[in-house]
């Protein structure tokens, strides 16, 4: 007798791969997208079957919600290229998919010959949760245990923006990722609804990750998605003179984080290690810096260049 | 350690650029004098970490004081305090070099604005790699450094230099994924990323399918043949002080990783150490046919990283999988010499780019334009490369010959005089240029044959050569700390 | 059979799928969706090695290093996207 949920992960796994499938062997670049958003979706599915809700909710905010986003917004200025089909020979084609055959051989190997369920540090993580000044275990893993790996990640968010700002150059002729005035007056009356619910969620998912599923990444994701509607319905447009107030919110984050890192060291304390009394408040400080700093980030890399003294298109307000 | 020192200086070797960084994208208009004064700081910073290493030998510094494998440990021992001090010192050099190539004539303003702050990341993400203790922690430095390196590479704006930076983004994310995924298979073992916990670890399959992971990752990243399609275009399109950053630093980060992972996952398979000295020979030749042919001197000398980047390779495998623990020492006194000497021709290059307007081989002469200390650094800097005494190439590979002969490896001394030979070949044709008087064709501007921006790569140049006669001591530093101690 | 060995086999589909496309693939943002799919599936073999039989709570240490792996990647991403875009530009100067 066969439990019927895992009949249900069986079918969900497959979905899954055969949607990965899709996904590169679709021909419209457009319905890609959006296999890729659905195939997010799922695997956030798949996350809260294996218990995992932290992951599932970052995974459909940020991998799935706001990628789909950015691919989006790429899509609609280059999709007047043709695209380029596989122009590889044949021979090189088959050998590289025998070569992944192989490696999909070997590692299935390797994987079905290990037995699931190692210890892990589930039970250090359990046994330190009292001392870290949080109640769930996922963020003390990543604004305490393992506060260093944070920190960089919210580094690589601004090296990604920098790197972003220097690549994208604003070109005039370039199509803005807007929604344009063919949707009318019906999405900005929509955004002027939903933008403070979005934004009271995004608050709430940051306060709740001290003892529940959430945090400042999810929250960040959250409140990206405002900026991402006030960009799109043009309720803000980014100025030259706004740059200098964009750097300082892209750096907050990693400043600040760096800054609390550095300065609880000193009298026998390393670097990281907050003193006992102050680890929550200080974590919530950190959250809701890194939040602010990952909420602009995440917008800035949706809207691309840097703004800089080219006229954009006219200013509706 | 019983008390812990006023400043911690594996910290601070990581942080003190990332503030740099920082200050330099908050004012783009002093973003140069931000970012020299932070290269300083931070081999100041390194100077004493190296001095620390040598007075106490390994530290340990456990971020959080919960110590790992739930926390994360930054440790230094002989060999990451070298590297480390390599990245810093020629890093300084190279700003150095790079202050006056992107100085306000020569320039737009944006590629000062943008050179600083990502420089200043891929440097914290540099050192904190070679203190990182732990697999997870690696990954993401490894993607702070892709971010930075593909930046740099797209710095000048120009359509190839885009084309080559896409392709080295894809190669970069995909090595940094293969990685990731033999990292979840070490979790998956083990329980645990820490380095420790991979040194108590008896074999497994998930653990060799995790180390085939990560070595193909990390062989993607350091352009290993036949992965290496990515790097020539890469390195010979960016701006000079960016490719000597990208051909001396990046690489070395991820030949790094697969020291130390070779350290801590011993005994390796002799097929695994065979195979890798395989490629490294398919890496030696291809890379130095390619030099031979290449039109542009750029392209010579990223094809001849190629080459040089096969070479560890071969030193790495040049005793088979009981000697690892020895050849280790080969290969990275080989990086090191590759780190410096190629710091110092790039920008030697790119400096007789500047002077005479163009880098096409075919055409170089002595006069009337002759940037004639940038030659002289070009020349010494081959000489390093080539491996003639006493330069630190030489010191190189005579320690790669000595560890092959003792244990009878006859084949991988065959090798290294070939690899040799086909570098004295490729860098001749460089060098007769700069000889001949015969080919002058335009008549340019006068030049006095020597500028203050030749500084960064002569130092670098004479440093390649001179260091040689410092191998030994060299040698005894980086073996501090080694073999790892007992799990904790 | 368990849950976490399906997941495990099919992150370890979608990633092998990824790693085909990314060798395979020549347009350049079908390569970005290959490489997404490579990141999705190191995902699932971390969130299996956290897995345990219920009623055991999972590890959450692995949950924490995917949320840093998907930052990590939308990072790499809009990066990769803005080469992209950059180089379109370009080569529509050069057309014209």
């Amino acid at each position: 007798m066969i439990d019927p949920l895992l009949l249900f992960d069986v079918i969900l796994g497959l979905a899954i791969v055969s949607l990965a499938v899709t996904v590169l062997v679709v021909r419209d670049r457009f319905a890609m997208i959006v296999l890729v958003i659905v195939f997010g979706l799922m695997s956030a599915l798949a996350w809260v079957r294996l218990a995992a809700p932290d992951v599932a909710l970052a995974e459909a905010a940020i991998g799935t919600g706001l990628t789909g986003a950015l691919l989006l917004a790429t899509w609609r200025q280059v999709r007047t290229e043709p695209e380029r089909w596989p122009a590889l020979p044949r021979g090189v084609m088959v050998i590289n998919m025998g070569l992944c055959a192989l490696v999909l051989a070997g590692l299935v190997g390797a994987f079905l010959a290990t037995p699931l369920g190692t210890p892990g540090l589930g039970v250090a993580v359990a046994d330190n949760l009292a001392d870290s000044g949080v109640e769930h275990p996922v963020t003390a893993v990543l604004l305490n245990f393992r506060a260093y790996d944070t920190l960089m990640e919210v580094v690589v968010l601004l090296v990604a923006v920098i790197a972003v700002w220097m690549i994208d150059r604003g070109v005039s002729q370039a199509p803005q990722p807007t929604l344009g005035p063919e949707l009318g007056d019906l999405p900005r009356g929509f955004a002027r609804l939903v933008l403070p619910a979005i934004t009271v969620i995004g608050a709430y998912l940051l306060w709740v990750g001290t003892s529940a599923p959430g945090g400042a990444f999810q929250g960040g994701a959250v409140l990206a998605a405002v900026g991402i509607l006030l960009l799109l319905t043009q309720r803000y447009q980014p100025q030259p003179s706004h740059r200098p107030l964009a750097r300082g919110v892209f750096v907050l984050g990693v400043a600040g984080f760096a800054a609390v890192a550095l300065l609880v060291a000193g009298g026998g304390r390393v670097p990281f290690e907050y003193p006992a009394d102050h680890a929550k408040t200080l974590i919530l400080l950190i959250e809701g810096l890194v939040t602010l700093s990952i909420a602009a980030t995440l917008a800035a890399l949706f809207h691309g260049r840097e703004p800089e003294a080219i006229s954009t298109q006219g200013g509706r307000s | 350690m019983i008390e812990m020192p006023a400043i911690d200086w594996l910290t601070a070797v990581v942080f003190a650029p990332l503030a740099g960084a920082i200050l330099a994208f908050l004012l783009p208009r002093q973003a140069h004098w931000v970012g020299v004064g932070a290269v300083v700081l931070t081999a100041l910073m390194a100077s004493a970490l190296v001095l620390q290493v040598l007075t106490e030998g390994a530290v340990v510094t456990p971020l959080g004081n919960w110590g790992a494998p739930l926390g994360i440990d930054l440790r230094a021992d002989g060999l990451s305090a070298t590297l480390m001090a390599m990245t810093t010192g020629v890093g300084l050099l190279v700003s150095l070099g790079a202050l006056n190539s992107y100085a306000h004539h020569r320039a737009p303003e944006r590629m000062r604005r943008y050179f600083w702050p990502l420089w200043l990341l891929l440097l914290s993400g540099l050192n904190g790699v070679y203190l990182s203790t732990d697999l997870f922690n690696l990954y993401v430095m490894l993607e702070v450094i892709s971010l930075a390196a593909v930046g740099l590479t797209v710095l000048s704006g120009r359509i190839e230099a885009v084309r080559a930076g896409l392709e080295y983004m894809y190669a970069s994310i995909l090595g940094a994924l293969l990685f990731l995924l033999g990292v979840g298979f070490v979790y998956l073992e083990l329980g645990r990323l820490d380095f420790a916990g991979l040194l108590a670890a008896p074999p497994s399959p998930a653990l060799g399918a995790a180390l085939a992971l990560m070595v193909a990752g990390l062989a993607l990243k350091t352009a290993l043949f036949p992965l290496h399609v990515w790097l020539p275009q890469a390195h010979a399109n960016a701006t000079a002080p960016a490719s000597a950053l990208l051909s001396a630093l990046v690489v070395k980060a991820s030949l790094y990783i697969v020291l130390r992972l070779a350290q801590y996952l011993l005994p390796l398979s002799e097929v695994l150490v065979a195979l890798i000295g395989l490629l490294g020979v398919g890496a030696i030749l291809w890379g130095s046919i390619q030099a031979l042919r290449a039109e542009r001197l750029k392209l010579l000398v990223a094809w001849s990283t190629v080459a040089q980047i096969g070479l560890v390779f071969v030193a790495f495998a040049r005793a088979g999988a009981d000697g690892v623990a020895e050849s280790w020492k080969a290969a990275a006194l080989l990086m090191l010499a590759h780190a410096i000497a190629k710091a110092a021709m790039f920008l030697a290059a790119g400096r007789i780019k500047e002077e005479i307007g163009h880098d096409r081989i075919r055409e170089l002469d002595r006069s009337p334009v002759r940037p004639t200390l940038a030659q002289l650094s070009f020349a010494l800097a081959a000489i390093s490369l080539v491996g003639l005494p006493p330069s630190l190439g030489f010191a190189g590979k005579w320690i790669l010959m000595e560890g092959a002969m003792t244990s009878g490896y006859w084949h991988w001394i065959a090798v290294t005089m070939i690899a040799t030979m086909l570098s004295v070949a490729y860098f001749s044709r460089v060098l007769t240029g700069f000889l001949r008087f015969d080919r002058q064709r335009t008549t340019v501007g006068e030049h006095q044959g020597w500028a203050l921006a030749d500084a960064a790569p002569l130092t670098l140049a004479l440093c390649a050569l001179g260091l040689g006669l410092l191998a030994a001591p060299i040698l005894a530093f980086m073996n501090i700390g080694y073999p790892f101690g007992g799990a904790p | 059979m368990s849950t976490g060995l399906i997941f495990g086999l099919t992150g370890l589909g979608v990633f092998v799928v990824g790693l085909c496309g990314a060798l395979v693939l020549v347009d350049p943002l079908r390569r970005v969706l290959a490489l997404k799919l490579c990141s999705v599936g190191a995902g699932f073999m971390l969130v299996v090695a956290a897995w345990k039989a219920p009623p055991e709570a999972p590890d959450p240490v692995p949950h924490a290093l995917v949320i840093t792996g998907i930052v990590v990647m939308i990072s790499a991403t809009a990066v990769a996207l803005a080469l992209i875009r950059r180089l379109h530009t370009l080569e529509h100067e050069h057309h014209d």
